[in-house]
């Protein structure tokens, strides 16, 4: 028996949901998305609280959830401060419906620099894009894009993509606040031995750059493996790198 | 502070309900023009304003800023009898079920753009004490879909029960949210007090819930 096409959208995203509560990081967030997304066209995933207009770049880029784009034209974008000029952020800001980005064409007709940004997005294979906004728990504005060479975007479809992009951003703020939680927990000696350790360092080469002793150092060492949650010491140094707790 | 009112203790609120009322027309006849709850008299009264509703009220100095209602999903309700094209799925029933209507808040009162509103907060954290405290773990919403993400971040582990659709020219989508203590403590940290918000932790609810 087949099932018809709204109701298979619906047992698609209930299954996604439920995927959701094993999302570990931002990352397999993505990783569950993307093969949903692609029936759409869709190879790039970004998310984000829209910053406020005066913040500067590493505020901008702090004000990312969710990561799956080309990370050449994240550099060039920030950089160059395009978000001032980019014209999916303005109708974000401005509490527009879902939207195609080829649909703000008229909008931005006058304006040379709105055009390059989006002609250039191009050349990074995000010709054609959708955007959802939303809206804060903490009342901040964010934004939920997709984009590709060719996207297909029938209309029935975009309720489910709302609900695919609320769940999605829902569990990553989630999981961001759980890690400033766990962040705030590490004392400044813990996070300095962490970050020797990720250094390859091994516990007497530790308290030596530290100056206590190696039964010091694996005090630091153990009560921060266990504030993470993790149980050996290279998988404590792989989540903090991924909290970017250290680099 | 909340106030729960059932048929035991209506007696005591007939101000405040009348209030209540004139509130449910002025959010949803008035501003949010569904028109066809209007009433003559200003009171927005439905078939599901019975004996087995439960009245939250949020009462300050005598005044009702906010208020919601709890209809059991054991009995006809909005999903069962006035927008049953919302549910796709098997319909939840069950004493831990009941649903959530006609919430509202005092314009003067709602979120200034910011977080949530001491009202909104208290009205919240009403359904998750009353809920707690009578074996009730689900609640049924019809709403916005935009409302969503603001229920996931307050702890709610919400499930839709259909594509979102549109009814007028509103998009609604009906999900179920379950909350345990987590959903408390979060609203609890939001609002800076672990104090109860509901006024009488009397039996009266609590017998009417289980």
């Amino acid at each position: 028996m087949n099932e018809s096409s709204p109701r298979k959208a619906l047992t698609q995203t209930i299954g996604f949901i439920q995927q959701l509560e094993r999302a570990r990081s931002p990352t397999e967030v993505c990783g569950m998305l993307l093969p949903i997304l692609s029936r759409f066209g869709a190879e790039h995933i970004l998310a984000g609280l829209i910053p406020r207009p005066d913040s500067n770049r590493q505020q901008q880029i702090s004000h990312i959830i969710l990561d799956h784009w080309p990370a050449d034209w994240s550099r060039r974008y920030f950089t160059h401060g395009y978000i001032a000029r980019d014209p999916a952020i303005k109708s974000v800001s401005l509490g527009a419906s879902p939207f195609l980005w080829s649909d703000l064409r008229p909008l931005y007709r006058d304006s040379p620099a709105a055009w390059r940004v989006m002609e250039e997005a191009s050349d990074f294979r995000l010709k054609s894009g959708f955007t959802i906004p939303l809206a804060t728990l903490e009342g901040d504005v964010a934004g939920f894009s997709i984009a590709g060479e060719r996207l297909e975007i029938p209309p029935e479809e975009r309720g489910m993509l709302t609900l695919l992009a609320t769940y999605a951003l829902g569990r990553a703020l989630l999981l961001r606040e759980a890690d400033l939680k766990t962040i705030a927990k590490l004392s400044p000696r813990e996070r300095e031995a962490l970050q020797w350790a990720a250094e390859g360092k091994s516990e007497w080469e530790i308290g030596e750059i530290m100056g206590i002793s190696e039964h010091g150092v694996d005090k630091h060492m153990r009560a921060a493996r266990m504030k993470l949650g993790t149980t050996s010491r290279t998988h404590a140094v792989a989540e903090a790198i991924r909290m970017g707790l250290i680099n | 502070m909340i106030h729960i009112v059932t048929p035991e203790n209506e007696h005591l609120f007939r101000d405040e309900m009348e209030q209540a009322y004139q509130l449910r027309h002025r959010v949803f006849v008035e501003e949010m023009k569904w028109t066809d709850l209007a009433k003559d008299d200003g009171r927005e009264i439905d078939q599901f304003d019975n004996e087995h509703a439960v009245h939250m009220l949020y009462i300050d100095e005598g005044k009702v800023l906010g208020y919601q209602r709890m209809l059991p999903s054991t009995r006809p309700h909005l999903l069962s009898h006035v927008l049953p094209q919302l549910c796709e799925v098997e319909r939840p029933v069950g004493s831990h079920v009941w649903e959530w209507t006609r919430y509202c808040v005092e314009p003067g009162h709602r979120e200034r753009g910011r977080a949530l509103s001491p009202v909104a907060n208290a009205l919240l954290s009403g359904i998750v004490e009353w809920g707690l405290a009578g074996g009730i773990s689900t609640i049924i919403i019809e709403m916005n879909p935009l409302w969503l993400l603001r229920l996931v971040q307050l702890h709610f582990r919400t499930m839709p029960l259909g594509l979102p659709q549109k009814i007028g020219d509103q998009d609604v989508i009906a999900v179920t949210a379950t909350f345990d203590q987590r959903t408390l403590a979060r609203l609890q940290e939001m609002r800076g007090d672990h104090e109860k918000v509901l006024a009488e932790p009397g039996t009266t609810w609590r017998r009417l819930a289980g």
